[in-house]
């Protein structure tokens, strides 16, 4: 009763508070460093990267050939990618106290790198980082890939 | 497949070839791209490029695993084999590989916790300090998020303690205002008594759990 409480309080709160998310649910974070050719597939629809832009669940960023783009998620978590690469944030959910984690991220092609966040902390397994050929299991901290490397 | 093949190739060239020599006589460019290139990827454990720590990562397919537990520590992984044994990567070639992906990476968040008086939404003397460093943390980034939680300890009810680590969060919210962020800027919420920072049985007085955690990212 009491964590469901606190919960209902928190997300009336937040919801107050982020007006411009209230039409779906709350980003799983923002693009925060962005250069070149860079963009974003939201719902089926690509739009140029821009710097502050939100990132959901399902999203996916990706880059031509000079681009790079930084995100940082509500977790912490941060992930960057170079030239002629994307990622999918497959899966992101950080609710500690409804004890809802995890965060899965699909490494499609080119250079990234993953710096852990919460989600990794808490519960380590709830991470899962994945590229075309293999899965990647996370304890804490900084894993670059390179996909399609050769 | 074969059909359809046929049937293409059949309009340009002698039908009766066809069924027996499809792959010669189909154009030649367009190799199947994974098995051309025999596509790999590496993956490599790096040190935390603010922390400087090194952690550990698994990394699995249906034919083996193989645990990177060093900096620059590498395995290539193809979906056809299992990841090869880890190499060690040079200074150099790390660099070289991803230097520059590391540079994109964005700052690193930072957490603040300010601690209030007993039964109150007033900060104490040393966390009132911190404000000034919280807006100019906020102040150094192009997109800034910052969110302030508030909680309390377990001293009254669970229900009145949502809204006491509420009017702390809205507190802080009102001082980081004044120290010259926008409203709109800072979120707030409230996790009561939920997630204590140091668990106490209900019912006691414990000043480390009365605080508002800020996270600025």
């Amino acid at each position: 009763m009491r964590i469901y409480l606190s919960i209902a309080a928190g997300l009336v709160v937040l919801s107050l508070a982020i007006p411009a998310a209230a039409e779906t649910a709350t980003p799983a974070g923002r693009i925060k460093t962005v250069s070149g050719e860079a963009f974003i597939v939201h719902a089926g629809q690509t739009s140029p990267a821009t710097i502050g832009h939100e990132v959901f669940e399902s999203d996916r960023v990706r880059t031509g050939n000079d681009g790079r783009i930084g995100l940082t998620l509500q977790d912490d978590t941060r992930v960057a990618i170079g030239p002629r690469s994307e990622v999918a944030v497959d899966s992101f959910s950080y609710a500690p106290a409804e004890g809802s984690l995890g965060l899965a991220l699909k490494f499609v092609q080119g250079v990234a790198v993953y710096v852990s966040g919460k989600i990794a902390k808490l519960a380590p397994d709830a991470v899962r980082l994945e590229t075309p050929a293999a899965i990647v299991g996370v304890r804490g901290t900084t894993v670059a890939l390179n996909v399609g490397a050769d | 497949m074969i059909r359809r093949g046929c049937a293409v190739l059949g309009m340009a060239v002698l039908t009766a070839a066809c069924a027996s020599t499809r792959a010669a006589r189909e154009p030649q460019p367009q190799p199947e791209p994974a098995k051309a290139r025999q596509s790999q990827d590496l993956v490599a454990l790096l040190r935390d490029p603010g922390t400087g720590a090194v952690g550990r990562a698994v990394v699995s397919n249906a034919h083996g695993q193989v645990e990177l537990t060093q900096a620059r520590e590498s395995t290539r992984v193809g979906a056809d084999a299992a990841p090869t044994p880890p190499v060690l990567l040079t200074e150099e070639e790390a660099e070289r590989l991803f230097g520059d992906v590391l540079e994109t990476l964005p700052p690193a968040p930072r957490h603040f916790t300010l601690y209030f008086k007993f039964e109150s939404e007033e900060l104490t003397d040393e966390s009132r300090r911190l404000v000034e460093d919280v807006v100019r943390e906020v102040k150094n980034r192009p997109v800034p998020d910052v969110i302030a939680i508030g909680h309390t300890d377990t001293t009254g009810g669970a229900r009145s303690n949502v809204q006491l680590g509420l009017r702390r969060a809205n507190a802080v919210r009102t001082l980081l205002v004044g120290a010259g962020l926008s409203a709109s800027a800072v979120a707030v919420a409230s996790h009561g008594e939920a997630e204590l920072l140091v668990g106490t049985a209900d019912g006691v007085y414990e000043p480390k759990n009365r605080r508002v955690e800020i996270t600025v990212r």
